[in-house]
Formats: C-alpha cells, structure tokens, sequence
C-alpha cells in the first residue's frame, strides 16, 4: 500500500534520513520507534508531503507521492495527526472535526463519518460546541485522532500519539487506536514509547540516527536484545 | 443567529437608514460617515489579519489606490459606480502581486512586502501627482453630503454581510483553520496558499471600494493622502482594540476609535495619538481578545455569580 525506497532526506544542509526504506501493507499497524530525534517524525513529514525528500521514492497504490503537494496527498487518502496533536484551539470541537472532512473525498460523506468518530470517541460529542482549547491532554488528542480520521483516511499516520499523556490515557488511546485498526483503516504509528508500540503493531521499524536498524513483527523485535537493551531497559 | 441579534441587527440598520433624516446637522452626519469609513477599513482589514492571521501592513495601499483610480475614471467622465469597481480591482491587482510571491515564504515577509508596497506608494503618487485633487465645480455646486453617507452604509452593510456568510463557508473555516496552525491545516488538505490569497484578494477589494468611496466624498485632497500609512495602523488598532476575528470587534473598534478620537481632538489635538498608542499597548497586552473578549469574559463571570447566588437562594428556601 505504501512503500518508502531509499529516502534520503534534510532540513537545509542537515541530513536526517539516510537511505529509508519501509513498507505498509493494506491492513496492517505498522510501527515505526526509535528515541528522540532519531528520523521518526522526519519520515511522517515526508510521505505526508510536508518536507520532499532529497532522493528516493514514495509511493502510495500506484501514485507517486515524491512531488505531490499536502492537500493533494490527503485527498489520495493519506491523513496525518501531528506530533502534540496540533488541533485549533481556537474553534470549537466541532468545527475542528468539520476542517478535518475538508477534501472533497471525504466531504460528501461528512455526516456518516461524523457519526463513526463519535461512536469511537463520545466524548468528542459531549463537547462539540466546547472550545478545543479547553479540552484536556487526552481529549485533545481524541480530537486530533477524530479529526484525521474525518478524511476517511485509508491510511492514517501517528506522530507520538502517546506524548504527554498519562499511563491510563496512553492505554486508552492504544485501544482505540487498535479498534480504528480493526475496523479497517491501515495504520503506521511512530513511538517513543517503544514497549507499548511494539505490543500494539503488527510488524514495526527501529529506527536510529535516521536509519533503519532493524524490522520484525513486534513480537519478534521485543525480544531482540539490542532493542531490549536500548529501548526497554 | 438567535432571534434576538436578528432584531437587534435590524434595529441598528433602521437606525443607521433613518440617521439622516431625523439629525439633518451635517457635522452629525459627518461623524456619523466617517465612522462608517473606518468600519469598512477595519472590517476589510479583519478578514486577512483577524480571521487569517496575516498581518497587512500596507491597507492604505489599497485604499489609495481604490482613491486614485476612482477619481481619475471618475473625474473624467465615467459614472461612479463602474469606477468604484475599477478601482477595487486595480486594489486586489497590486494585492497579488505582492501576496503571491510573499505568501510562499513563511513569516514576516508579506508584512514587510506590504508595508513596502504601501510606502513605495505613497512617495511614488506623492511625487507623481504634487497637486490637489478637487472636485470639478459643476460637483462641488451639487455636492451633498447624504448620498455620500448612504454610499458608505451600503459598503459597510456589504462586507459586514460579506464577512458574515465567509466565516460561515467552507472557505472561511478553511481561513481560521489557517490562522490557527498552519502545518496542521495544511495536512488536512487546506491549501494555505489558496486561502491566504483568496482571503487577501477579499480584503484589498473592500479597501479599494471604501478608497473609491472616499474619492466620492472627500471635495479635495492630496492625491497622497489617502496612501498615507495612518489608514493602515487606525484600521488595525481598531481592530485590535474592537476584536480580532470576530464580526462585531471592528465595528465597536471603528465607533469608539472615531468617537474618542473627536472628543479628545477638542481638548488635545494631536494628543490623542498617544492615548490610542497606550490603549493599544494595554489591549495587547492584557486583552488580546479585544472589548468582545472582554465583554464575554463579563458575561461569564456575571452568569457563574447568579448561578452561585441561585444556589444560596434555593438554600435559603429549603432551611423556610
């Protein structure tokens, strides 16, 4: 479904990936960990078409990303909650959900797909007219999920969606994670938090100094002493 | 909108209609059009820097330029309305051209652009055009001052309505959601390109009608005049002071900005720039949300005191 070969990748002269390669299958929940700073949300910037890469090439069932702009790329159905979440804070629950159907794939469907995010999150529903700002850590990323999720993405990216959240949150959200999962929309999550991720994915990417180190199904890379050593203490 | 802002909106517009009428002192009227002036100034200006998030700082450039050209067509022979027209879309030409190239580089540069453009501008008709621009005698032996001010409501009753239905649109969703985070809006497929320069193409349109507008009003000035940078900084101080991204914020921004400004004119002539430089300091700093936050915030506080007074009542009774 979607396939990175050879990325290289930078910010001005800084290079940041090197030559990365991964691939998604329709279906799957994939994960893609490695510690701080070492390329994760650099990749997510890349196949969401928000940094072009140097070299190397992305594609996503038979398009070529590599030149394609952002908003292009979500129409395709690639959809992207960002690190921190990033909802606007400044509008309601809402509209934030409203912006999230804002391509034209996903628009004629906005009422349907309404309803499933708040079959998934009813908390989102209890709040919709409450400004975003006002939501806590865990409901901020509900919106930031449900909001992406309004594209009726076929593939959906995760940027740290455990950041900042307390163990419970961090559970909860997996759960719900794995139910979107489920319920059919491919998923590729890049963690820090690398036991839970692993537990969670199907197959999963380690990823150092913006290379890939290693891949395996999770429970494979979970027992793999160097990842046990580097990640899980 | 709930039933009561119907009537009140409605109420407000027989009032601005009926103003002429029944107050026939000019000078009444006068300040009465002149607050409307700045509603359109600051209502334009709000679409792009309230409800976008890009600062203009050259508004005056499409005021002047909506001045300009509506006076020159105008003058010449064309009737008012086509000329008022051509000079909004000479205003939205010049918008783009510095808008295009300066909305594809993130921060300061369109606001540096447009207050380049806006000074280059200034200088440039300043020197081009030394003389005075008065109206033609057979103008100034029928000049009138209620058509003016009927030509001003309509305009202000425009892109108020205007800003109205956008803030409602996909469009303006698309711009607030732009404002808010650009990377997030932009990986929702809201091209923010494409909205900043609608948005911008919008408010240097309104501009230019209020500068055509002007044309039409103002017996003579210098050709300058009208590009001079205060249009700008009174727009977006009022703006600020009134509400940011809100409809109503420039209204209340313009009236009390035109209002203050006459009384403390009588006693302190130019003084009250200094007043206005300190409230917009003090706006900035502890009310970024303007007079409508503020008086939200009132609201809140007044609606959670008799909800706490309603709970000691109920209290009261019970302990009968």
């Amino acid at each position: 479904m979607l396939k990175l070969s050879g990325i290289n990748a930078a910010y001005k002269d800084l290079q940041v990936l090197w030559d990365v390669s991964i691939q998604v299958d329709e279906g799957e929940l994939v994960a893609l960990v490695g510690s701080n700073g070492a390329g994760k949300t650099t990749t997510l910037r890349v196949i969401s078409g928000l940094l072009k890469p140097a070299s190397g090439s992305i594609s996503f069932q038979d398009h070529s990303l590599g030149k394609e702009s952002a908003h292009r790329i979500v129409e395709l159905g690639i959809s992207q909650v960002p690190e921190g979440g990033k909802i606007f804070t400044g509008m309601s629950v809402l509209e934030n959900l409203e912006l999230g159907a804002f391509v034209a794939r996903a628009r004629k469907d906005k009422d349907q797909t309404l309803k499933w995010v708040y079959e998934i999150f009813p908390r989102l529903e209890e709040r919709k007219n409450q400004r975003a700002g006002t939501l806590s850590g865990g409901e901020r990323q509900m919106l930031a999920i449900g909001r992406a999720l309004m594209s009726k993405p076929k593939l959906l990216l995760l940027d740290e969606p455990s950041f900042g959240l307390a163990p419970i949150l961090v559970e909860q959200i997996f759960e719900m994670i794995t139910e979107i999962n489920r319920q059919g929309v491919t998923v590729l999550l890049v963690e820090q938090n690398v036991r839970a991720a692993l537990e969670l994915a199907h197959r999963a990417y380690v990823i150092e100094n913006g290379r890939i180190v290693g891949q395996g199904t999770g429970e494979d890379l979970l027992s793999f002493e160097s990842v046990r050593r580097a990640y899980l203490g | 909108m709930g039933r009561k802002q119907v009537i009140f909106i409605a109420l407000l517009i027989a009032i601005l209609v009926l103003l002429p009428v029944v107050v026939k002192k000019d000078n009444i009227i006068n300040l009465a059009l002149l607050v409307l002036l700045y509603i359109c100034l600051a209502s334009s200006w709000n679409i792009l820097g309230g409800y976008t998030g890009q600062t203009n700082l050259g508004h005056a450039a499409f005021f002047g330029l909506g001045a300009l050209s509506t006076r020159f067509l105008w003058m010449s022979g064309w009737s008012l309305l086509p000329s008022v027209l051509a000079g909004g879309l000479l205003a939205v030409a010049f918008a783009l051209l510095i808008g295009i190239p300066a909305f594809r580089l993130r921060g300061v540069y369109f606001a540096i652009g447009t207050l380049a453009l806006a000074q280059i501008l200034y200088i440039t008709v300043g020197n081009v055009f030394s003389d005075i621009s008065s109206l033609r005698p057979q103008d100034l032996a029928t000049y009138q001052l209620v058509p003016r001010y009927y030509f001003f409501l309509v305009l202000a009753l425009l892109i108020t309505g205007t800003t109205y239905l956008l803030v409602n649109s996909k469009l303006g969703l698309g711009m607030m959601a732009v404002r808010e985070e650009e990377e997030a809006a932009e990986s929702l497929g809201v091209s923010a390109l494409k909205h900043k320069l609608l948005a911008l193409s919008i408010s240097a349109f309104f501009a230019g009608l209020s500068g055509g507008a002007f044309a039409y009003y103002h017996v003579g000035y210098y050709p300058r005049f009208p590009f001079s940078p205060e249009w700008t900084f009174d727009s977006m101080m009022m703006v600020y002071i009134g509400g940011a991204g809100t409809i109503i914020g420039p209204i209340i921004g313009a009236l009390f900005f035109v209002v203050v400004r006459e009384l403390l004119a009588l006693k302190l002539v130019e003084l009250h720039l200094i007043v206005f430089g300190i409230l917009f300091i003090l706006v900035v700093l502890f009310l970024p949300g303007g007079f409508v936050e503020a008086w939200k915030k009132m609201q809140a506080a007044f609606a959670r005191r008799s909800k706490e007074r309603g709970v000691k009542v109920s209290f009261q009774t019970t302990d009968d």
